[in-house]
């Protein structure tokens, strides 16, 4: 197996889909709809509602950053911390040309709930610099990053607030952020940032940890939803870490891998892809089309529609909206990126009959091996790759276990039914702490 | 928590039944067994630090009062203090200092990395709210803050203190350091960094002991009949998991009498009935009795896990058990001790026997320093190593002195803190 080892240094706008889709729903709406679902169903009272729909601090800070011209460029950095009431804060911290307070925001608060789910003794945050990777020098990109790290110092650390990759962040950016915050705290302090190279402390296992998880899940849920253990006819949209590697996956458990897609389009044969040639073909070209074997080519969005059994959308958010919800053929879908199904379609599919295993609970493979490489860190200490991969398969399970039997036994959708688990988390660890005046 | 199982001990003066007193001479006979210098012995009776803080509190009805609470750190030179916390209109300093040496020589007999302390609030939770029970714990937690921490002395529940006061004394504690610290303080909700497994923990460990007691005496769990007072979470969980294991449990008691069958006793339907009840009188198929007089049934194994002061000169002459575990606090007096001694009667003491519960304490700690939490199952598997340990490190040491095993813990205990303070030498 070919594992796709690059971390993305795409940016946001390189993934959208080709057309895009007429009603683009606020990420932070579609996070607090879940959210103000599995409060009202909880019956949380309104004082720790009001407390849990509240980023606990919001940091902005300029970075004079000096360009190779000699001339200063003045880019905003921002960090969001939703909720400490379970641990250090934990997110991810992303470099992106337009990135807005309010997509940080709805990220931090899904790390809290993804956290609170798989049991990681985190809270939830987010950060990033606006500013363009591509557009800027590597020395520019380093600069800026430093200073943003030197300017959040007082904010981070590795019981206070953890950096994990991103969008733009790689293993190179990860380094420089463990080298500044190491820097001034006058020792190595490699547990304030995850997602490092492994020689600075990374752990095993990272770079194709989310794939892995859903690998995980993606087994349970088609006996959850009734469906053959083995040759599951599927769609993944997105050939990156996280689709390219599960499909390979999926293909080695005895699956068929019907459609695949990347930036420039998707490819698509009923009788199955020849997942290896298609993963070459995107890492050597750069493009899936060039693949080798017998498809035919096709849009992104026309893929979505495609009959299979199951869907797994890897690449953008609202990627199943209100004007395609109706027209999916699959019998389940395995969110592989956040809010791939948006909120309002989410219901047409239940109407439907359609099973979505929610982005927290298929992608926290993720988080649960950043959380090994803090906790390997802070041991001074080094898991073999088996280990990892066992610690991860328990941490996914239990989530699995318990998200799946509280939505058997209260007839739920398995989106509510793990913003539940997590909610009551949270909320149980807040009013166990109460208030601190 | 071992300690959550210590009753309030009675303040009678130079008598049998004061547990300190008698721990006090236990110290000096193991001192003197161990042939310890007068200055270390000093040392060892003195705590090392006494801090009392004046707690002032707006109660719910405007006024202001001012509570009275303390924290004493016996001795630090193994490692951070560990003891529990207790609310008691009773609390006074003497009992802390007894408590918080107590705590020296339990974590020491197990091994963990621990010196003992302990702390106290002069209060009576019944009569306060749990706002103002919470404005008392953060006040006290702040008062005492400068010698908190996971590496300066590391609190747990006690008597009138529980999760939720643990998750109280985090959150203060933490916000002060300006960051979550889960490990200054064990006993937490699960969901706050607590440890699985630690409400079975004392309960389990005397399990643990009482198996390696009977290899050692050749007996069987099979043939053995077992006598448990107390039904709470020693006598009651230590029931449950001896049953488990095929001991015949014969009679079991609660604050309001025991109930006995000498062909043995369904001990999950028994916990059942006592759940539904609230007590264990009426369970079909016993017969009642005292809780005093079920001290005396025939039977192999005693295991008092319930209170202070149950065997004492007046019964240990009729007790008919070989063994005896001791699962609360001290249950056997020293002038019982003796009697039972003259008869043969092997007495695991309490240092030992209870130690489970300050075991999976350290436990959470670590995992907390850590981090990373365990499954139940590494709990229990690394709470029975540590335990099977424990209870060869004591027999050696009693085969060695050819003394008891309460005096032979002590030893244990006092030679393992003053060779670290020799190690360490004298600070100046």
């Amino acid at each position: 197996m070919e594992t796709i080892q690059s971390a993305p240094t795409f940016e946001y706008d390189d993934l959208a889909p080709s057309s895009h889709s007429i009603e683009d729903e606020n990420p932070f709406a579609t996070m607090m709809a879940s959210f103000d679902e599995a409060a009202d169903r909880l019956g949380l009272d309104p004082d720790l509602y009001a407390l849990l729909r509240k980023p606990d601090r919001e940091i902005h800070v300029s970075l004079p950053t000096q360009l190779d011209d000699g001339t200063l460029a003045i880019f905003e950095g921002y960090r969001v911390q939703h909720n400490g009431g379970l641990g250090p804060y934990f997110g991810p911290l992303r470099l992106q040309p337009g990135l807005k307070i309010d997509e940080l925001r709805a990220l931090a608060g899904w790390m809290t709930w993804k956290c609170a789910l798989l049991n990681i003794p985190f809270g939830g945050s987010a950060g990033g610099i606006r500013m363009s990777a591509r557009r800027h020098t590597k020395g520019e990109v380093e600069r800026a990053v430093r200073r943003y790290v030197s300017s959040l110092l007082g904010d981070i650390g590795p019981e206070r607030d953890i950096f994990s990759s991103d969008l733009a962040t790689n293993e190179q950016v990860m380094a420089w952020v463990m080298d500044t915050a190491s820097m001034h705290a006058r020792h190595t302090e490699n547990a304030v940032v995850c997602g490092k190279p492994l020689m600075l402390g990374g752990t095993h296992g990272n770079v194709d940890a989310v794939a892995q998880g859903m690998r995980l899940i993606f087994a349970q849920a088609l006996e959850f939803a009734g469906l053959p253990k083995k040759g599951a006819r599927v769609i993944i949209q997105g050939t990156g870490r996280r689709g390219g590697n599960l499909a390979q996956l999926l293909v080695r458990d005895g699956h068929t891998i019907v459609g695949m897609s990347d930036v420039n389009g998707a490819i698509y044969n009923e009788k199955g892809l020849d997942v290896a040639a298609a993963v070459r073909a995107r890492i050597e070209h750069g493009d899936l089309r060039k693949s080798s074997g017998s498809f035919e080519i096709l849009p992104n969005e026309e893929m979505i529609e495609r009959p299979c059994d199951v869907f797994i959308p890897c690449a953008v958010a609202n990627v199943v909206h209100l004007r395609n919800a109706r027209n999916i053929q699959c019998k389940l879908i395995v969110e592989g990126s956040h809010a791939a199904v948006s909120g309002r379609s989410d219901r047409i599919l239940a109407e439907r009959g359609i099973r979505v295993v929610p982005d927290i609970l298929a992608t926290g493979g993720g988080a649960v091996v950043n959380y090994f490489e803090w906790v390997q860190n802070r041991a001074g200490q080094s898991w073999l790759a088996s280990e990892v991969q066992s610690n991860l398969e328990r941490f996914m399970l239990d989530a699995w276990k318990e998200v799946s039997t509280l939505a058997k036994d209260q007839n739920l959708r398995l989106r509510h039914a793990a913003h539940m688990v997590a909610v009551k988390r949270v909320a149980s660890a807040d009013r166990l702490r109460g208030l601190y005046a | 928590m071992s300690q959550a199982s210590t009753a309030h001990a009675p303040q009678a003066q130079g008598s049998e039944f004061n547990p300190f007193e008698s721990m006090a001479r236990n110290f000096n006979a193991a001192a003197d067994k161990l042939g310890l210098d007068e200055g270390l012995r000093e040392v060892l009776r003195r705590p090392d630090r006494e801090v009392t803080v004046a707690i002032p509190v707006v109660m719910d009805n405007g006024k202001l009062e001012v509570f009275t609470g303390y924290r004493v750190q016996h001795n630090f030179s193994r490692g951070p203090c560990k003891g529990g916390i207790r609310y008691a209109p009773d609390v006074n300093l003497d009992e802390v200092r007894a408590l918080s040496a107590w705590m020296t020589w339990k974590c020491a007999v197990v091994d963990v990395p621990f010196g003992g302390g302990k702390g106290g609030v002069i209060c009576d939770p019944r009569k306060l709210s749990q706002g103002e029970l919470e404005r008392i714990t953060r006040r006290y937690t702040s008062g005492i803050l400068d010698i908190l921490g996971p590496d300066r002395d590391v609190p747990a529940p006690d008597v009138n203190t529980n999760e939720q006061t643990m998750a109280w004394l985090m959150d203060t504690y933490s916000m002060h350091v300006r960051r979550t610290t889960t490990a200054v303080v064990t006993g937490k909700p699960i969901a706050l960094g607590g440890s699985r497994g630690r409400r079975e923990a004392t309960g389990r460990g005397v399990m643990f002991v009482c198996r390696e007691a009977l290899k050692k005496l050749g007996m069987r769990p099979e043939n053995t009949c077992v006598v448990v007072q107390g039904s709470g979470n020693v006598g009651g969980i230590g029931a449950e998991l001896m049953h488990r294991e095929g001991y015949k449990i014969v009679s079991i008691s609660d604050m309001y009498g025991a109930i006995h069958n000498e062909k043995g006793l369904d001990i999950p339907a028994v916990m059942a009935h006592l759940k539904k009840n609230g007590k264990l009188a009426g369970f079909p198929g016993a017969k009642e009795l005292t809780s005093a007089a079920a001290l005396e049934l025939p039977c192999e194994v005693l295991v008092p896990a319930a209170t202070e002061n149950q065997i004492t000169s007046q019964n240990a002459e009729r007790i008919q058990a070989k063994l005896i575990i001791e699962g609360a606090n001290g249950p056997t007096t020293d002038a019982a001790d003796k009697i039972l001694e003259k008869k043969g009667v092997i007495v695991v003491p309490d240092i030992l026997a209870n130690a489970g519960g300050v075991t999976v304490s350290y436990f959470e700690w670590v995992q907390d320093r850590m981090g990373y939490f365990w499954t139940e199952e590494h709990v229990n598997t690394s709470l029975e190593q540590i335990m099977v340990k424990a209870f060869a490190d004591v027999d050696a040491v009693a085969n060695k002195y050819k003394c008891s095993m309460r005096i032979a813990a002590y030893i244990l205990a006092i030679d393992r803190v003053s060779s670290v303070y020799k190690l360490r030498g004298v600070f100046a």
